[in-house]
């Protein structure tokens, strides 16, 4: 008789307990705007908790950000978002672009100059663009080397290396990171505001997107050289990328490093994920635009080693813009 | 093996934060300016049905902050203490964000007022450095585990509230004092008059 009213009354505490941590569950994120308002006192324990849980704040003497509140789980289920979905990502992107644009490369070979070298070379970019590019260039891949190391180093790096070697790489990157992200963000905003008259979209760009690019050497896109201005539209693409996903990385990048802020949890939790985010896309194009520089477009390079091209390749891809040029009379040669 | 764990019992902590000034006094030798590793907060406060927590670093089981952190400066000691490296750690702040309590304290005393490296109550387990090392007593500070002691917050608080030990000893404590006491709208109706 007695244990079984114990075991009734156990049934009594342990349902209703389970319940409410299942509601609890469900409702924490509706939660939060409602038991916030502290006219609704909670006399009831279980009310009490539930509040606690989704976020409610109380009196303390301790300074600082949101010391008031005991229990917070937005940065929680942020770093769960991180580390299942941002990481894996951002390594297969690494990974995948590259091989695929390798595999590219050696399938399809690079894109030549039909008629070859004239040995003629038309300005195509002042000193001041080259500055631009390099210097953004420059902090552009070191940012990109020091936050790979940040994001996927504690995966495939620390578990290889001493832990001394591993400290130092580590706070090296971040440091690095810190300091290099001023420098990334000035050369952006002069990149973006000096180029941006040259990038505007036109409908023959997507005549460009239809055959490629002219870059396929097989099928029926070989030989295809459509119409481009200034810049074609994968260059169009690749800046326009930059400039919004810049935007968010610059301005998640100071909310990030920058402490004196005092931002709540869920506003550095949100930096970290659009900074994540924002990175992945530009490491993708970052990939894609020292390929097609380097190897896959011949004589591309030289436009931004001495800024001047040469006027076959400006003809063969950037015909508009060459037009335009001889229209004018305004190609400057180099002596 | 133990699984250390705080246990705050909310009924019994008078929010005096004498618990937040024995962790200062003894982790003093690492502790900067402007920072607590525990803080107590009352809920309700002035209200009937005020409750007050003190609350530092939980030692979570499954820690946000070890999975968050990119240093991989996070380690857990066989007594499930969560302890962290302060030669490894970048401070970044991601455990910071990661935290649900709030716990990861960072000295502002660099350029810009960047973090420094990080600090966390430590269960008065001190860190990596060996025991009783001037290297631990500056970084960590105290190691009263391995003293043979528990924390200090734990041991100095008055009305026993705030628990500190193995995961099962505590909540037995806490088990038998809500049998003793009883416990008001646990159950739907339940609600005896006390005094």
């Amino acid at each position: 008789m007695f244990m079984k009213s114990l075991r009734s009354l156990f049934a009594l505490l342990v349902i209703p307990l389970v319940l409410s941590m299942g509601l609890g569950l469900s409702a924490s994120a509706m939660a939060a705007d409602g038991q916030t308002n502290q006219q609704q006192v909670a006399t009831n324990d279980v009310d009490l908790w539930r509040a606690v849980k989704a976020g409610d704040s109380g009196y303390t003497t301790a300074k600082g950000v949101e010391t008031g509140v005991l229990i917070n789980v937005v940065g929680n289920e942020g770093k769960d978002v991180r580390n299942e979905y941002l990481v894996p990502v951002m390594g297969i992107t690494v990974v995948g672009v590259f091989a695929a644009f390798l595999f590219f490369y050696l399938v399809n070979g690079p894109s030549k100059l039909s008629k070859g070298f004239s040995g003629k070379m038309v300005l195509r970019w002042s000193k001041a663009d080259l500055w631009i590019h390099w210097v953004l260039a420059t902090s552009c891949l070191a940012l990109i080397f020091t936050g790979l190391n940040i994001m996927l180093g504690k995966y495939i790096l620390q578990p290889y290396i001493g832990e001394g070697l591993w400290a130092g790489l580590i706070y090296g990157s971040k440091t690095i990171h810190d300091w290099i992200g001023p420098v990334f963000i000035v050369s952006w905003i002069l990149c973006v505001v000096k180029w941006m008259p040259l990038q505007t979209f036109k409908m023959y760009d997507l005549k460009w997107f239809l055959v490629v690019g002219g870059y396929v050497n097989f099928g029926p896109f070989k030989g295809k050289h459509p119409d481009s201005g200034f810049a074609n539209a994968g260059e169009k693409m690749w800046f326009w990328t930059l400039t919004i996903f810049g935007l968010f990385i610059a301005a998640s990048g100071l909310m990030l490093v920058l402490p004196g802020l005092d931002l709540p949890r869920e506003a550095s939790m949100a930096a970290l994920l659009i900074h994540g985010i924002s990175a992945i896309i530009i490491i993708a194009f970052t990939i894609v635009h020292v390929w097609m520089a380097t190897v896959l477009s011949e004589g591309g390079m030289e436009c931004m080693v001495s800024g001047y091209c040469d006027e076959n390749w400006a003809v063969q891809h950037h015909n508009l813009w060459y037009d335009e040029l001889k229209d004018s009379n305004g190609i400057v040669y180099k002596d | 093996m133990a699984n250390m764990k705080f246990l705050c019992d909310t009924k019994r902590c008078i929010e005096c934060n004498g618990c937040v000034t024995a962790c200062k006094n003894a982790n003093a030798s690492a502790i900067g300016w402007g920072i607590q590793r525990r803080r107590v907060v009352t809920l309700n406060d002035g209200e009937p049905g005020e409750a007050s927590i003190s609350v530092a670093c939980m030692h979570c089981t499954d820690a946000p902050c070890m999975a968050v952190c990119p240093a991989d400066c996070f380690y857990r000691t066989d007594e499930g203490i969560v302890l962290h490296n302060k030669e490894t750690c970048i401070g970044c702040g991601y455990c910071l964000y990661a935290c649900p309590f709030g716990a990861p304290q960072f000295p502002k005393k660099n350029a810009f007022g960047s973090r420094g490296k990080m600090d966390k109550c430590t269960f008065c387990a001190g860190g990596p450095a060996p025991d009783f090392s001037e290297e631990e007593r500056k970084l960590y500070g105290a190691n009263r585990i391995a003293e043979g002691k528990l924390p200090l917050c734990a041991e100095l608080c008055a009305t026993k509230s705030l628990l500190a030990g193995d995961a099962l000893v505590i909540s037995n404590i806490f088990r038998e004092r809500s049998a003793a006491r009883g416990a008001p709208e646990a159950l739907w109706g339940y609600k005896p008059t006390t005094g």
